[in-house]
C-alpha cells in the first residue's frame, strides 16, 4: 500500500473517477425499460431491469463523493496540484519492473493463447519471466525485456497482416514454428548474454529447465486427466496426442 | 430420544462404511486430490466436484458420494494452503484465512499455522457432522423462514461486514470495492426479464461474469505482480517439527472453535450461501469477540482458526437444505445435487423414505474426511510449507500459468483469460489504494442473489418495503446492516465511548 500523502493524492483521483463512472452507470441504467414494454412484459419501476444498476449507480456517487470530501479536507487535492507542477521523473525499478509484468501477462494472454500452441506459449512466458527476475541484473533487464517486447511486435504485426492465416493454408503450425524460432532466439540471446558469468549460467539453466517442465506437467494433467481441452492445441499438443492415443 | 437413536444408527453406519477398506482408501486419495484442487488458485471446490461428477458417474452410488464429498471437504481446506503461504487463496473460501494466515508466514509460523488450520477444519467438519446427524430437520424449518427480503438482505449484509472488516485505511473504501464487485456482477442479461446491461453488444458478456476468473484476476494477479515487482522474499518458516498443534493452544481457542463452528453451520444452512460467507462472518465476529482487535491483521491465531473451522464447518451445513430441500447450500453442494440426480437420488423431502439411511451414510462420509483430512493435512504441511524455499521469481510466474489454466479450466472459454486481466491490473491499483479485494469478489458473487431477490420480493409486495419492517428475520437483517454502518460513523463511535466511560465509571463507584 501506497504511503499517507501518495494516498490521499490517489483518492483525490480515483473519487473523481469514482463519481463519473456512477454517473455514467446511472446514464445507462435510465436507458433500460423502467416503465415500457420489453419482450411482452409490462414493466413497473420495482421490476425493471434498471433497479439495480440505480442504486449501485447512486452508491457509487454517494461513497466517491464521501471520498473526495476526504481527501480534499486531509490535503489530497493539494499533494495532486503539488505532482502537476513538477517535472517528469524517468520511471523507478520498481515501475519498469511493472510495466515488464504486465507486458508478459498481456502478450501471453491475447498474443499467444489464442494463436499459438499451448505448451510453447507457456514455455515461452515462463523462460522469459523467470529468467528475467531470477537473474535480476539491471542491465540484463532492459535488454532481455527490449528483446521479448521487439520479438512479441514482430509476431503481432504478422498476426495482424493475417499472415498466420495465408501461411496456415500452407502448413497449419507455421505459427508454432515462428514461436518455437522466437523461442530458440530469445534462448541463444540471454545464454550469449551471460556466458561469461557462472552463477547466471546456473541460474539460467534452472530457468530453462522449470519453462519446460512445467507444460511437460501440466499439458498431460489438464488434457488427458481433467479432460480439459487446451486452448490452442498445435504442433507440441498435437504430437503428445499422437504419443498418447499411439499408447492406446 | 430421536438424537439418540439417530446417533446410534450413525454410528452402525460408520462401522459398515469403515469396514470396507476400498471406502478408506477412496477416502483418502479424494482427499489429497481435493487438498490439491483447493491448494490451486482457481481449481475451486465446485470445479473438483465438478469434474470429478463426470469421473464418478459409472461407480455405486455410495463409492461415488464418498469421492465427491471427501473432495469437497479437502478442497474447501487446501484453499488455505496458500492463503497461508503465499497470500493467494486457493478458494474464496480462504480468502478470510489470508489476511492473518499468510503475516504469520512472514512471521516464520507457516507450520504452526498450516497445524492450527487443518486442526480447526477437521474440528469444524465433524461439528458441521453432527449437526447434519441432529438438528436436520429444525434447522431445515428455520431455512425456510427466509424468503427474497431475507435473501437480498443477506446478500448485501455479506457485502457490507466483508468491506467493513477488510478496510485497511479508510472504511468505505471497503464499500467502494463491494459497489464495484455489484457493477460488475450486472453485467450480462438480468435474469427476470433478459434484458441485455452493460453488454456492450458482445454477445459473450450475455451470461455475465464467470466467477472464477474474477476471482483469480483479483487475487492472483495483483499478488503475481506485486511479489515480483517489490522482490518480496517470504522468510522460510522455522519449527517444522511444531507443525502438531499443542493440545493447550486447541483449548485456549475452544470458544472461538464452537462459536465459529455454530456460525458456519447456521449459514451453510441458509440455501445458496457458501464457505466464503461463512469464513467472512466468523472473521468478523471473532474480532468483536477478541479483547486485542487491532492485532486482526497482523498474523492473529485466533483468525486464522475461527475461518478455517466455519468454512469447514459450512459444509455439514450446506448438506442440511441439500438433503432436506433439495436446495444446494454452496455452490459445490449445487454440483453434489447434480452428482446425486445422476445417481438417480433425489434430495427432498421424500429422501428419508426413499432413502432412509442416505443422511446418515453422508453424515458417517463426512466424519470419515474430517478424519483423512486431518491426518493427510498434518503430513502434507510438513512438505507444503517447502513451497517457502521455492524462489518467487521461479514460483510466481509458475501460479500465473495456473491461474491461466484455472481461469479457463472451467468455461473452457479463451474469453475468460480476455476478463482475468484487467480485473487483475485494476485490482492491483485498487490494492496499491488501499481498497480490499474480498468484498469486490463477494459482491461478484452475491450480486446476482441481492438483485433477483430485492425484485422478486418487491414484486410480491407490489413495490412496498414494509415486509423488511414486519418480518423479524429481514428486520434483524436490516438492523445489522444499519448498525454496521453507524459504527463506522463519529457520533455512534462517541455515543458508544460515552456509554462505555459512563458504565466503566459507574462500576468503579460501585
Amino acid at each position: 500500500m501506497m504511503d499517507k500523502q501518495k494516498l490521499r493524492r490517489a483518492d483525490f483521483v480515483t473519487s473523481i473517477i469514482l463519481v463519473l463512472f456512477g454517473i455514467w452507470i446511472l446514464h445507462e441504467s435510465f436507458q433500460m425499460p423502467m416503465r415500457d414494454s420489453f419482450g411482452g412484459v409490462q414493466n413497473v419501476w420495482y421490476v425493471s431491469p434498471a433497479l439495480f444498476p440505480l442504486i449501485i449507480g447512486s452508491l457509487t456517487i454517494l461513497l466517491g463523493a464521501a471520498l473526495l470530501i476526504h481527501s480534499i479536507i486531509s490535503g489530497g487535492a493539494k499533494y495532486f496540484l503539488q505532482i502537476l507542477r513538477k517535472k517528469p521523473q524517468e520511471p523507478s525499478e520498481a515501475t519498469m519492473r511493472f510495466i515488464v509484468i504486465c507486458m508478459a501477462i498481456l502478450f501471453f494472454v491475447y498474443l499467444h493463447i489464442p494463436r499459438i500452441d499451448f505448451f510453447l506459449s507457456v514455455s515461452l512466458f515462463l523462460i522469459f519471466l523467470i529468467s528475467i527476475f531470477y537473474l535480476d541484473d539491471k542491465a540484463l533487464f532492459q535488454k532481455l525485456a527490449l528483446f521479448y517486447f521487439l520479438g512479441n511486435m514482430i509476431l503481432l504485426v504478422l498476426f495482424a497482416a493475417g499472415a498466420d492465416r495465408i501461411l496456415g493454408r500452407v502448413w497449419r503450425f507455421c505459427t508454432d514454428c515462428a514461436a518455437l524460432i522466437f523461442w530458440l532466439t530469445y534462448i541463444i540471446y540471454a545464454g550469449k548474454r551471460i556466458s561469461g558469468d557462472v552463477r547466471g549460467k546456473r541460474m539460467f539453466r534452472t530457468a530453462l529447465l522449470v519453462s519446460l517442465i512445467v507444460p511437460v506437467i501440466l499439458c498431460p494433467v489438464f488434457r488427458y486427466l481433467l479432460l480439459v481441452p487446451l486452448p490452442t492445441e498445435g504442433i507440441v499438443v498435437e504430437l503428445m496426442n499422437w504419443i498418447r492415443y499411439s499408447l492406446g | 430420544m430421536f438424537i439418540l437413536d439417530q446417533i446410534t444408527a450413525f454410528f452402525q453406519q460408520f462401522l459398515v462404511l469403515v469396514s470396507n477398506p476400498l471406502n478408506i482408501l477412496a477416502v483418502f486419495g479424494a482427499v489429497i486430490l481435493g487438498i490439491i484442487f483447493g491448494a490451486t488458485p482457481g481449481l475451486t471446490a465446485t470445479l473438483g466436484v465438478a469434474l470429478l461428477t463426470t469421473l464418478t458417474y459409472g461407480m455405486a452410488t455410495n463409492t461415488a458420494m464418498v469421492i465427491l464429498l471427501a473432495v469437497y471437504v479437502g478442497a474447501v481446506y487446501g484453499g488455505s494452503y496458500t492463503s497461508i503461504l503465499v497470500n493467494i487463496p486457493g478458494t474464496a473460501a480462504a480468502a478470510a484465512t489470508a489476511l492473518d494466515g499468510y503475516p504469520l508466514a512472514c512471521q516464520g509460523k507457516a507450520g504452526k499455522a498450516l497445524g492450527l488450520t487443518t486442526t480447526a477444519s477437521a474440528i469444524g467438519t465433524f461439528i458441521g457432522m453432527l449437526f447434519v446427524v441432529t438438528l436436520l430437520p429444525v434447522i431445515s424449518a428455520l431455512a425456510l423462514q427466509f424468503t427474497s427480503f431475507e435473501f437480498f438482505l443477506l446478500a448485501l449484509y455479506g457485502i457490507v461486514i466483508s468491506g467493513t472488516l477488510t478496510s485497511r485505511d479508510l472504511v468505505y473504501k471497503g464499500w467502494i470495492a463491494g459497489a464495484l464487485g455489484l457493477f460488475l456482477s450486472v453485467i450480462g442479461r438480468d435474469r427476470l426479464q433478459f434484458y441485455p446491461r452493460f453488454t456492450f453488444g458482445y454477445s459473450e458478456l450475455d451470461g455475465g461474469l464467470d466467477i472464477v476468473p474474477v476471482l483469480i484476476g483479483a487475487f492472483g494477479i495483483p499478488q503475481i505482480i506485486q511479489v515480483l515487482k517489490d522482490k518480496v522474499c517470504i522468510k522460510k518458516t522455522e519449527k517444522l517439527q511444531k507443525i502438531l498443534p499443542e493440545f493447550r493452544e486447541i483449548v485456549r481457542h475452544f470458544s472461538d472453535i464452537v462459536r465459529s463452528a455454530l456460525i458456519g453451520v447456521g449459514i451453510g444452512a441458509v440455501p445458496g450461501i457458501g464457505e466464503d460467507i461463512a469464513g467472512w462472518v466468523s472473521y468478523g465476529a471473532a474480532k468483536n469477540a477478541s479483547k486485542h482487535p487491532e492485532k486482526f491483521g497482523t498474523g492473529e491465531v485466533k483468525a486464522v482458526i475461527s475461518t478455517e473451522t466455519a468454512n469447514n464447518a459450512c459444509i455439514g451445513g450446506a448438506m442440511i437444505p441439500l438433503l432436506s430441500l433439495g436446495i444446494p447450500g454452496s455452490p459445490p453442494a449445487a454440483m453434489l445435487l447434480g452428482a446425486l440426480l445422476l445417481h438417480g437420488v433425489q434430495p427432498g423431502p421424500m429422501l428419508m423414505s426413499d432413502h432412509p439411511k442416505f443422511v446418515l451414510e453422508v453424515a458417517a462420509i463426512l466424519l470419515l474426511s474430517s478424519f483423512a483430512m486431518w491426518v493427510v493435512g498434518m503430513l502434507l504441511a510438513k512438505q507444503v510449507v517447502k513451497v517457502l524455499r521455492i524462489p518467487p521469481a521461479i514460483f510466481m510466474p509458475f501460479i500465473a500459468v495456473l491461474c491461466v489454466l484455472g481461469s479457463y479450466a472451467l468455461g473452457l472459454r479463451i474469453f475468460n483469460l480476455y476478463l482475468m486481466v484487467p480485473v487483475g491490473i485494476i485490482a492491483y491499483f485498487l490494492v496499491e489504494m488501499g481498497y480490499p479485494i474480498a468484498p469486490l469478489v463477494i459482491a461478484v458473487i452475491l450480486g446476482p442473489m441481492a438483485d433477483e431477490n430485492l425484485r422478486r420480493a418487491l414484486m410480491v409486495s407490489k413495490g412496498s418495503l414494509l415486509p423488511v419492517f414486519t418480518r423479524p428475520v429481514a428486520l434483524a437483517l436490516f438492523l445489522a446492516i444499519v448498525l454496521t454502518v453507524l459504527s463506522q460513523t463519529r457520533p455512534f463511535k462517541k455515543v458508544v465511548t460515552e456509554i462505555r466511560k459512563k458504565l466503566f465509571s459507574r462500576k468503579q463507584v460501585a
